[in-house]
């Protein structure tokens, strides 16, 4: 069991450089350390200008200290197969989670300490606590954390009730507890606290385990929406396959569809229609970015930077929209239809637009309400325009004509 | 409506699992495809529907193939799927509508149809549900609603009997027989060989990515030199000589 665990770490490890090494290419590298330099230089301007202990401080401490807490899961690395291959191995398996919990741990300890180091200055300075009390709650927090681990154990086993109240809740309200009186009164209670709930756990975990009986098809859909969330996160920035999206009926959109006439060279704005409006990864992607250009154009007050952005933001919604069109030309039946290639990709060009204008006119309103009636908000909102009629109509009809083209569709 | 497929060759990339394949459905017949796994079943059928490109020979759909003309060639196939590939942000109905548009087919008579075949699948009060929320035998259903409702003229269905219960199994075989008396083909690959033996007019069997032989049952027996045999025994005989 032992090296099952190592084989599939080593496996799991593997993966993860690969994508690591994917979205830490150049480019982002540079646009994170600028990030990072741009929050660093907000946070000790922020810290400069605090003077004494703020009304917010010890909540706002908290608050941040009850979240880093959640940070983190076993990593089973469970696989599909293994409720049918390994089912005879279900006793040794106990071995195998130990291995996994063990390895588990690492992460959440490590955020668990730079977080606290972060918070240390402001908590300093604007809660009024001094460094002995940052580090006891720290080391109390890293204690609190491996026993939510071991409830996960448990729950694997089908033991996550304690006498009716999910064991879960229960550590949390005790977590928020000890936090609130260890940051306004007494800071030694976030170490014993924690300490004393670790142990008890600790020492109880082999005997909790056995018995309760391995759920397995519950610990392998854990798994699968842990490693899920981790892709998804990773599919910010490369793609990544595996990700599934998922798909939300949405029935009271329903009447974005009813323009649409069914008829032959509608086929695809149909289907396309549809699959924008219920799939999360591209209303998600839309949403996202025309929320970020609003939220950006409204507050930003330089015009060249807004040009940009204007622009930028157009394009890249057009740009991350032709991987949708590649998603559907994959699916084999669609080839089949009587359909010519040039209705496909007229469509799409349709919905593209169609999704563009939305995304522009919801800009233009940003940008009128930053720079009013101005000769400079005319000029950043035709730019947009611009950007908008060359991705739909001069962009994106080629680059799907030369998908099709190259494939065999 | 007549399929010939002349000397086939092909396969995928660079390897060729068809070899000079021959054989003819012809107008009104239920033609069974019959081999072991990876005998060319699958390969076949994805030639005839033009997801694979022949590397040699013709695949002639009432004298007309793929290349003549894309959409006329496309029109005249259904095609129902060993593994159910459906769109998972089209719930039943739109998949329903969508293949109403893509075949150009007019929609009050194909609804008439649709409904018809959704009742007799029992699918007709799941309409609204997505594709993610079906059995793998419900998603079969959905692509057999979607292929026979149209006014295709060849069928052709890839291991249809696994995976169905046997009331649809039944209600699948007289689907097959009412199109065949309305003077439609139908090719059909499967495992099942007591239930093709008694539906299918002709048998193709295949074995290498060769025809080996091709016929009615008596034209079979005759072949192999079997008097008393059914399809089961000449398909073990045919699978033996191998040895």
């Amino acid at each position: 069991m032992k090296k099952l665990w190592k084989d599939r770490l080593r496996r799991h490890q593997i993966n993860q450089f690969k994508y690591l090494r994917l979205i830490f290419n150049d480019n982002f590298v540079l646009a994170f350390i600028v990030l990072i330099g741009a929050l660093g230089f907000w946070y000790s301007n922020f810290l400069g200008t605090i003077r004494h202990e703020l009304l917010l401080g010890k909540p706002a401490v908290i608050l941040i200290l009850l979240l880093v807490t959640q940070i983190g899961k076993i990593a089973t690395l469970l696989e599909e197969p293994d409720s049918t291959f390994l089912l005879v191995k279900e006793k040794e398996f106990y071995q195998y989670f130990k291995s996994a919990f063990n390895y588990s741990i690492m992460l959440p300890v490590v955020a668990i300490v730079v977080v606290s180091f972060l918070l240390s200055p402001f908590a300093f300075t604007g809660a009024g606590l001094s460094i002995l009390d940052i580090c006891l709650i720290a080391i109390g927090l890293v204690f609190f954390k491996l026993a939510f681990l071991n409830g996960e154990m448990f729950k694997m086993y089908g033991r996550e009730q304690v006498s009716g109240l999910n064991l879960k809740l229960i550590l949390n309200i005790l977590l928020i507890v000890t936090l609130i009186v260890s940051v306004y009164w007494f800071s030694w209670a976030s170490l014993l606290i924690g300490l004393i709930v670790f142990v008890s756990m600790q020492i109880k975990n082999k005997q909790i385990c056995e018995s309760g009986q391995l759920q397995w098809q519950q610990a392998i859909a854990d798994e699968n929406q842990r490693m899920f969330r981790v892709k998804r996160f990773y599919n910010l920035f490369t793609d990544v396959p595996g990700v599934n999206s998922k798909i939300k009926r949405r029935k009271w959109l329903d009447f974005l569809f009813n323009p649409i006439k069914p008829v032959q060279n509608n086929t695809y704005l149909y289907l396309f229609a549809r699959g924008f409006v219920r799939n999360n990864e591209y209303i998600g992607l839309f949403m996202r970015l025309t929320i970020i250009q609003a939220i950006m154009l409204a507050l930003i007050d330089n015009f060249y930077i807004s040009l940009i952005v204007e622009m930028l933001f157009i394009y890249l919604v057009g740009f991350q929209l032709k991987p949708y069109f590649k998603d559907v030309m994959l699916n084999m039946m669609q080839r089949l239809y009587p359909v010519s290639g040039s209705d496909k990709i007229n469509d799409f060009t349709k919905l593209s637009v169609l999704v563009l204008c939305v995304q522009w006119i919801i800009s233009a309103i940003a940008i009128a309400y930053k720079f009013g009636i101005s000769v400079n908000s005319l000029i950043i909102i035709v730019a947009g325009l611009a950007v908008l009629l060359f991705v739909g109509y001069f962009y994106m009809p080629r680059q799907l004509k030369k998908y099709l083209d190259n494939g065999v569709y | 409506m007549t399929l010939e497929i002349k000397e086939l060759t092909g396969g995928y990339g660079q390897v060729s699992v068809l070899k000079k394949e021959t054989f003819t459905v012809e107008d009104g017949q239920v033609v069974g495809l019959i081999g072991l796994n990876g005998a060319g079943k699958s390969t076949t059928i994805k030639h005839i529907i033009g997801l694979l490109t022949p590397r040699g020979g013709q695949i002639l759909i009432d004298g007309m193939s793929l290349h003549d003309n894309v959409e006329a060639y496309r029109k005249k196939i259904a095609y129902v799927p060993e593994m159910p590939i459906l769109y998972p942000e089209l719930t039943l109905k739109e998949h329903i509508e969508m293949t109403i548009m893509a075949y150009g087919l007019d929609r009050e008579e194909t609804w008439k149809n649709a409904n018809k075949l959704l009742k007799t699948f029992r699918l007709d009060n799941k309409l609204d549900w997505f594709p993610q929320n079906f059995s793998k035998g419900m998603k079969q259903k959905v692509m057999i609603v979607c292929a026979f409702m149209t006014d295709a003229r060849l069928f052709i269905i890839d291991e249809p009997f696994t995976g169905l219960d046997p009331l649809a199994v039944n209600d699948l075989l007289n689907i097959v027989e009412a199109k065949k008396q309305a003077g439609c083909s139908v090719l059909m690959s499967t495992h099942i060989l007591s239930t093709v033996q008694d539906h299918a007019d002709k048998f193709v069997l295949i074995n290498h990515g060769q025809v080996r032989a091709d016929g009615t049952l008596d034209q079979l027996k005759d072949k192999f030199d079997m008097k008393d045999a059914n399809l089961d025994d000449i398909y073990i005989k045919m699978s033996n000589e191998d040895l």
